[in-house]
C-alpha cells in the first residue's frame, strides 16, 4: 500500500515535469514576441533587445527551462509581464478565492447530489425519483454560464437577495457555488442512484435484510458504503477540476480566482503567468487523482490488501 | 384451525404471484408445508421451480412485483402473512433465519465478517459491543471456524467459500432461531466442504433448531432430511418420509429424478433422464403441469389438475394414477 503510493507519487512528479516542459516549449514556438506585446507597438529595437536579455529570453531554451524549474522549486515562478507582480503572489491570492468557491460548490454538490441520488434510488420509479432526476438532468445539461446568469438575474437583480458579482464577503460565493455545484451535483446524484440500485440487488443486501435489519439500516450501513466507491472517485476528480480554476463561473461572477487569472494570462500573452497557472492546475488534478485512489483503498479492503 | 404446538412452521396454501407486463405468473402455487419441531425438512426440485421463492416468502423478503397472493405462514401459531414490516424485522434473524446459495457474494465485501455477525445479535438483543463480540467468537467456534478471534477481523475476500458459508451459518444461528432456512447452502461448494457443512447442519438440528433445507441435489436431501417435498413448477407433486420417498417413489416425476441419479451413480450413459424441459410459468400446460413430459399420462391429465392423493399414510402424491376412484380412469 505505502509502496504503491510512493510509486504513484514519483510518477506524479515525472508527469508534472513533463507538463512543465511541454508548456514551456509550446509557449515559445507560438508566433508573437512577448516583449513586443509587453512594450507596446512603438517600442524601439534596443529597448526590446535589452528587455529580452534581462528576462533571459535570448538564452537557449534548455537553459531557460532549467532556470525556470530551479526557480519554481524555490517558489519563484517569475514575474507577470502584464501585471508586473510576482506570479507566485498573484496565484496565492487568486487561489484563496478559488478555494472558497470550490469548497462551497463541492459541499453543495456532495450534500445535494448524494441525498438526491439515495432518495431517488430507494423510491425508484416514484414521483420523488422523477423530480430529483429531472433536477439532476438540468444540472448536467445546462451550461454553467446559463445557470449562472439565471441565478444572477433572479436572486440578484430581481429579488435583491444576494450580490451579483465580486468576492468580498461569503455572500458573494453563494450563487457561484450553486451555479458551479449544480452541475456536479447532477452527475453525482445520477451515479449514486444507478450504483445504489445495482448494489441493492447484491446478495449481501439480502443477507443483511435476512438478519432483521430495517431497510433504512440496510441502505445506510450496508449499501451506501459500497455505493460510495465509484462516487468518491468522481467527487475527488470534480473537486480537483474546480480547484484548478472554474474559468466560466469565476468570469461571470467576477471572482478573482485561478480561472480568471488564466484567462488574463492568455489574453495578455503573459508567459510566466500562464506557465504558473497551467502548472498549478496540473498539480492540483494529479493530486486529486492521487487522493481519490488512496480514498478508494481506504474504503475498499479488497484493494487495500492487493496493493 | 387449532394450532399444532409441535409445528415450528406451517405453511398453508401459499401462492405467490408476479405481475409483469407480459402477464401474471404464479411461481408458487398452493404450497403447504409442515415443519415439525426438531426435524429437517427438505424441498427438492429442478432449477426455477419456485423453491427460493417459497423460502423468501416465509422470511417476508418478497419485493414488488412479487407478492403473496394467498395462504398462511404460521410461525408457532402466529400468521406472518400481512405482518407489518417492523414486526417482520423482529422475526427475521431472530425466530427464522436464512442462509443463501452464494457464500461468495453473500457477505458485505467492505465489512469485517465479525462485525457482520455481531450486527445480527445487536439488532435483536440490545447488548454492548464487547458482549456481542464475545458471542460472535463463541459462535464462530461452534460452527467450526479455526482461530475465531483472528477470523473476527477478516474481510470476506480473505476467507474460503467453506469458511464464508460457516460465517453465514454463524450469523443465522447466533440468535438461536427456531427455524433455519437453508437455500441450497452447499451448491457452490466442493464435495468435501459440502459434507462438512451438512454435518454441521445436522449438529445444529440436534441442538434443537428445525431446518428447512432446499436443494436440487437428491443426494444432499437423502443424507440429512427426515421428510421431503418434491416441487415442480410451483407445486408440491409428492411428499413423504425420506425413506419412503427414496424406496418407493410414487410420482412419475420423482421416479424420473431418482432414475437419473441412479444411472449416474452406475456410471452408465444417462438413459433415464426426463424428456422435455421445465415449463415456462407464463405458459403452464392445462391440467397436470408435468403431463407434457410424463410417460404415463392419462387422458384427463391434460385437462384436470390432480389433487393431492394419499395412497399410503404420510405419503402424498399429486397424480391421477393414484386416484382410488378407478371408475374415473
Ligand atoms: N423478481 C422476479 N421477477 C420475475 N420472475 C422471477 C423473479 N424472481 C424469480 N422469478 C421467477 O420465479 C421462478 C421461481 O424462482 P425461484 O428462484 O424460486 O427458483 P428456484 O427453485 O429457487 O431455482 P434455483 O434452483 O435456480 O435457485 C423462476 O422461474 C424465476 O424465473
Ligand atoms: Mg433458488
Amino acid at each position: 500500500m505505502r509502496q504503491s503510493f510512493l510509486r504513484r507519487l514519483a510518477e506524479s512528479v515525472v508527469i508534472l515535469i513533463g507538463v512543465a516542459l511541454l508548456i514551456f516549449i509550446m509557449l515559445r514556438v507560438v508566433p508573437g514576441n512577448p516583449i513586443e506585446i509587453m512594450m507596446g507597438e512603438h517600442a524601439n529595437q534596443s529597448t526590446v533587445d535589452r528587455m529580452t536579455a534581462e528576462l533571459g529570453l535570448d538564452k537557449p531554451i534548455y537553459v531557460q527551462f532549467f532556470r525556470y524549474i530551479t526557480g519554481a522549486l524555490r517558489g519563484d515562478f517569475g514575474t507577470s509581464y502584464s501585471l508586473g507582480k510576482p506570479v507566485s503572489s498573484l496565484m496565492r491570492s487568486a487561489f484563496g478565492n478559488t478555494l472558497k468557491l470550490s469548497v462551497s460548490a463541492a459541499v453543495f454538490a456532495w450534500v445535494i447530489g448524494i441525498l438526491c441520488g439515495v432518495l431517488s434510488a430507494v423510491r425508484a420509479g416514484g414521483p420523488a425519483d422523477h423530480i430529483f432526476m429531472g433536477f439532476s438532468l438540468m444540472g448536467v445539461s445546462m451550461p454553467v454560464f446559463m445557470t449562472a446568469m439565471v441565478l444572477q438575474f433572479f436572486f440578484g437583480y430581481y429579488l435583491h437577495w444576494l450580490p451579483i458579482s465580486g468576492s468580498g464577503s461569503w455572500r458573494n460565493f453563494i450563487l457561484p457555488a450553486i451555479a458551479l455545484g449544480w452541475n456536479s451535483a447532477g452527475a453525482i446524484s445520477r451515479l449514486t442512484r444507478s450504483t445504489l440500485l445495482d448494489v441493492l440487488q447484491e446478495d449481501y443486501i439480502e443477507t443483511a435484510r435476512a438478519k432483521g435489519l430495517t431497510e433504512t439500516t440496510v441502505v445506510l450501513f450496508h449499501a451506501l458504503r459500497n455505493t460510495m466507491l465509484p462516487v468518491v472517485t468522481m467527487m475527488a476528480i470534480q473537486f480537483s477540476g474546480m480547484l484548478s480554476g472554474a474559468v466560466i463561473t469565476e468570469t461571470v461572477f467576477s471572482i478573482n480566482g485561478i480561472g480568471r487569472l488564466s484567462v488574463l494570462a492568455i489574453s495578455g500573452r503573459d508567459i510566466p503567468l500562464l506557465q504558473g497557472t497551467v502548472l498549478f492546475s496540473t498539480a492540483v488534478v494529479i493530486l486529486g487523482n492521487l487522493i481519490s485512489d488512496s480514498l478508494y483503498s481506504v474504503l475498499d479492503p479488497r484493494i487495500r490488501r492487493e496493493a | 384451525m387449532i394450532h399444532n404446538s409441535d409445528m415450528t412452521l406451517e405453511v398453508q396454501g401459499l401462492s405467490v404471484s408476479i405481475h409483469t407486463r407480459k402477464g401474471t405468473t404464479k411461481p408458487v402455487n398452493d404450497v403447504s408445508l409442515r415443519i415439525p419441531k426438531g426435524k429437517i425438512i427438505g424441498i427438492v426440485g429442478e432449477s426455477g421451480c419456485g423453491k427460493s421463492m417459497t423460502a423468501r416468502a416465509c422470511m417476508g423478503l418478497l419485493k414488488p412485483p412479487v407478492k403473496i397472493e394467498s395462504g398462511r405462514i404460521l410461525l408457532a401459531g402466529r400468521d406472518l402473512v400481512g405482518l407489518p414490516e417492523s414486526d417482520m424485522c423482529a422475526v427475521r434473524g431472530s425466530e427464522i433465519s436464512m442462509i443463501f446459495q452464494e457464500p461468495m457474494t453473500g457477505l458485505n465485501p467492505v465489512m469485517k465478517v465479525g462485525r457482520q455477525v455481531d450486527e445480527a445479535v445487536r439488532v435483536h438483543r440490545h447488548i454492548p459491543a464487547s458482549k456481542a463480540r464475545q458471542e460472535t467468537i463463541r459462535m464462530f467456534e461452534a460452527v467450526g471456524i479455526p482461530e475465531p478471534e483472528a477470523r473476527y477481523n477478516s474481510y470476506p475476500h480473505e476467507l474460503s467459500g467453506g469458511l464464508r458459508q460457516r460465517v453465514m451459518i454463524a450469523m443465522a444461528m447466533i440468535c438461536r432461531p427456531a427455524l433455519l432456512i437453508a437455500d441450497e447452502p452447499t451448491t457452490a461448494l466442493d464435495v468435501t466442504v459440502e459434507a462438512q457443512i451438512l454435518r454441521l447442519m445436522k449438529e445444529l438440528n440436534k441442538a434443537g433448531t428445525s431446518i428447512l433445507l432446499i436443494s436440487h441435489n437428491l443426494g444432499v436431501i437423502a443424507q440429512v432430511c427426515d421428510y421431503v417435498y418434491v416441487m415442480y413448477a410451483g407445486q408440491i407433486l409428492e411428499e413423504a418420509e425420506v425413506c419412503a420417498l427414496f424406496d418407493s417413489p410414487l410420482h412419475p416425476y420423482t421416479r424420473g429424478l431418482l432414475e437419473s441419479v441412479n444411472s449416474l451413480r452406475r456410471e452408465e450413459p444417462v438413459l433415464e433422464t426426463i424428456a422435455g424441459s421445465v415449463p415456462d410459468f407464463l405458459h403452464l400446460p392445462q391440467g397436470c403441469s408435468f403431463s407434457p413430459r410424463c410417460g404415463q399420462c392419462l387422458e384427463r391429465c391434460a385437462s384436470g389438475e390432480p389433487p393431492l392423493f394419499e395412497p399410503e399414510p404420510g405419503h402424498k402424491v399429486r397424480c391421477h394414477l393414484y386416484d382410488k376412484d378407478t371408475s374415473r380412469i
